[in-house]
């Protein structure tokens, strides 16, 4: 890409999701969401493939939408109360279209369709900022609005996400749709308790981050977007291929990785609240995703020898480093001994 | 929402076919979806627009109701289908197949899945049949290719068959797709008569402006008595557009394809015939390249 332009898009794309976090005022939040959008859209389309363009569209289309809902909730506020505070919102039809154009910006069903598309039309680098870093400006939205919010609403949003995300991955052969379909659920989980403890959200999102970073940088060093291609993963990368299976199943939220930690918390916390019933509906979906994520994993090891493989071992070329991984998986790993230190930092 | 279409959809129909009645039942089926029927774009050249006010229907109760049933039918299997695994097939057989059939040809019904077209829509003279061949195990394609141009002071060129499969409708006439992504050759058994055929792979993108992608590639048959077997990598196929090759060519992703389809249009005229067997995928495992045409930039800036 042209240096220059790939220098505006890279500088917009980390000032949007700064922009909207720092703001105080309506205009300025849905300005930095604007920016973020038009910052990824030509990143998505980089490879001017009929499939990457389609996927460009769906993005600016589902996103343009959900920042006129945004502005539209933000001037209903201020027509109704007089001021553009972003946390002090309290007019209830604006707190709805609020709360449903952030779900069409995360990605949470039932406006998730977006989703599995768009990151299966785009590159694996760009998959990673989809799924990572732009839903840091609409998750702090949520958080600076979380004392106006319909808790039945986001509890509802967050149950059908997790069953959505759970489904949806099931019998899915391409990884960047099985990612995605893995951020819808974890966002479910996210919404879920952001009413009652915006911390803990934060922490679930962090978490999050870490363990698709490490997920993603993994399946662009093995350069495979199927499954079936990890089968032949462990000729190229014996150790992180093990490495690998432990980062599905902290995404699977197994003791005692990193991912049971935001899990725990969470159920924990509904269950403080009396929601017995969400809490147990919440285990029990989110056994759905950790069936799929066995899947890759059992894929990744029913090759070891003496097995045979279906696909050609593939070609070591010169190495193909990716710096973050190794701190990105270190963290995704072993985070959850040091559960009470991370609870007091935030 | 769906569902009331599909009920306009099948009001529609016994209201069009008077009036396109050699057209429909090629037309119909090449048409995306049942609101694309209300909005019809085909206009044959050389007639005038079709002005039919959208109000005049025959409202039919028991086609809706059986259109109900078949749908609820599809959607259960759609979810119990996605339960067993990728595409309905259980994963084991998924992840280890090598080869896989796609069509065979040894009953009407799979011949129905198959939709003939010729330039006789344009009002040309040529004509195209498509039945099962000796003892139900292939299926022949014949007819006659006449390149006579019709005379309705629109069309430049005539003289062309061809054969495609309907396009796959899940539930509630929702696109369904093909996730051929374990393959990487498309492999054909047929019979021809030496004249030169071209394969047309269709992945029926979700926006309009791109509905006339196609991936082509050249299928030569060598005429005998002996059967051909072809096998084309689906790294040899182009991105062409309304006929016209494209500049910017980029590789044909498997994981979304919708439709197959056979042309001809050789500007011979004279009979033809192409018998074919079954078509097939299959993962060449001596086939390692990616994609046939120049992906680097062709002007870079210097």
């Amino acid at each position: 890409m042209n240096p220059h332009a790939s220098m505006i898009i890279t500088l917009s794309l980390i000032m949007g999701p700064l922009i909207t976090i720092s703001s105080n005022h309506w205009i300025l939040a849905w300005t930095g969401l604007e920016i973020s959008t038009l910052a990824i859209t030509p990143l998505i389309a980089k490879q001017h493939h009929p499939r990457a363009i389609e996927a460009t569209i769906k993005y600016f289309l589902t996103q343009a939408t959900a920042s006129t809902l945004i502005l539209s909730s933000s001037i209903i506020n201020a027509w109704t109360l007089g001021q553009w505070d972003i946390t002090q919102m309290s007019n209830n039809t604006s707190c709805a279209i609020l709360t449903t154009a952030l779900a069409i910006k995360l990605g949470l069903a039932p406006f998730h369709f977006w989703l599995p598309e768009v990151l299966q039309g785009t590159s694996t680098t760009t998959a990673l900022i989809l799924t990572t870093w732009q839903k840091l400006a609409p998750l702090s939205l949520l958080v600076m609005t979380t004392q106006s919010l319909n808790t039945p609403l986001l509890l509802l949003l967050g149950l059908m996400s997790t069953l959505v995300g759970g489904w949806g991955g099931l019998n899915q052969p391409q990884l960047r749709k099985i990612m995605a379909f893995s951020s819808i659920a974890h966002l479910g989980w996210m919404i879920t308790i952001i009413t009652f403890s915006p911390k803990l959200m934060l922490l679930t999102f962090y978490t999050y981050i870490t363990m698709t970073t490490a997920m993603f940088l993994m399946i662009k060093l093995l350069e495979t977007n199927k499954i079936s291609m990890m089968m032949t993963s462990w000729t190229k990368l014996p150790t992180l291929n093990t490495i690998m299976i432990l980062i599905l199943m902290s995404l699977a939220g197994l003791p005692p990785l990193t991912g049971f930690m935001p899990k725990w918390l969470i159920l924990q916390e509904l269950t403080k609240q009396h929601m017995f019933i969400i809490a147990t509906m919440m285990a029990l979906l989110s056994l759905l995703s950790l069936f799929f994520y066995l899947r890759i994993s059992y894929c990744a090891t029913i090759t070891l020898p003496p097995n045979s493989t279906n696909y050609l071992q593939q070609w070591r070329h010169k190495t193909n480093q990716k710096p973050y991984l190794a701190p990105m998986a270190t963290l995704s790993i072993t985070l959850l001994p040091i559960t009470p230190t991370l609870l007091t930092l935030l | 929402m769906a569902l009331s279409f599909k009920l306009l959809d099948s009001v529609f129909l016994s209201s069009r076919c008077h009036r396109q009645n050699a057209l429909h039942p090629l037309l119909g089926p090449l048409l995306t979806d049942c609101i694309s029927k209300l909005y019809s774009s085909y206009r044959r050249p050389g007639t005038s627009p079709d002005n039919t006010p959208p109000w005049k229907m025959n409202f039919s109760f028991e086609k809706g109701v059986d259109g109900i049933k078949k749908h609820f039918g599809l959607l259960k299997k759609e979810l119990v289908d996605h339960w067993k695994g990728p595409e309905g097939y259980r994963l084991e057989e998924y992840f280890l197949e090598q080869t896989r059939v796609v069509c065979e040809f040894r009953s009407q019904k799979e011949l129905d899945e198959w939709v003939v077209s010729s330039d006789a829509e344009i009002g040309g003279k040529s004509e195209a049949y498509l039945k099962l061949g000796k003892n139900n195990q292939t299926a022949l394609l014949y007819g006659t290719l006449n390149t006579e141009v019709p005379r309705d002071g629109e069309t430049g060129y005539s003289g062309y068959c061809a054969m495609r499969t309907k396009l796959p409708k899940g539930a509630f006439d929702t696109k369904k797709y093909y996730d051929w992504s374990n393959f990487n050759s498309l492999y054909l058994r047929i019979r021809g008569d030496g004249r030169p055929w071209m394969i047309n792979i269709y992945t029926n993108p979700y926006f309009s402006h791109q509905k006339d992608d196609l991936y082509n590639y050249f299928m030569f048959t060598r005429g005998g008595p002996y059967w051909q077997e072809i096998k084309i990598p689906f790294s040899k196929f182009f991105l062409s557009s309304r006929g016209r090759i494209q500049d910017d060519q980029h590789p044909l992703w498997l994981d979304k394809i919708s439709t197959v389809g056979f042309t001809l249009g050789d500007k011979v005229d004279g009979p033809f015939q192409l018998e074919i067997d079954f078509i097939g995928l299959l993962n060449d495992r001596a086939h390692t390249e990616e994609f046939a045409y120049e992906k680097y930039e062709r002007n870079p800036k210097v």
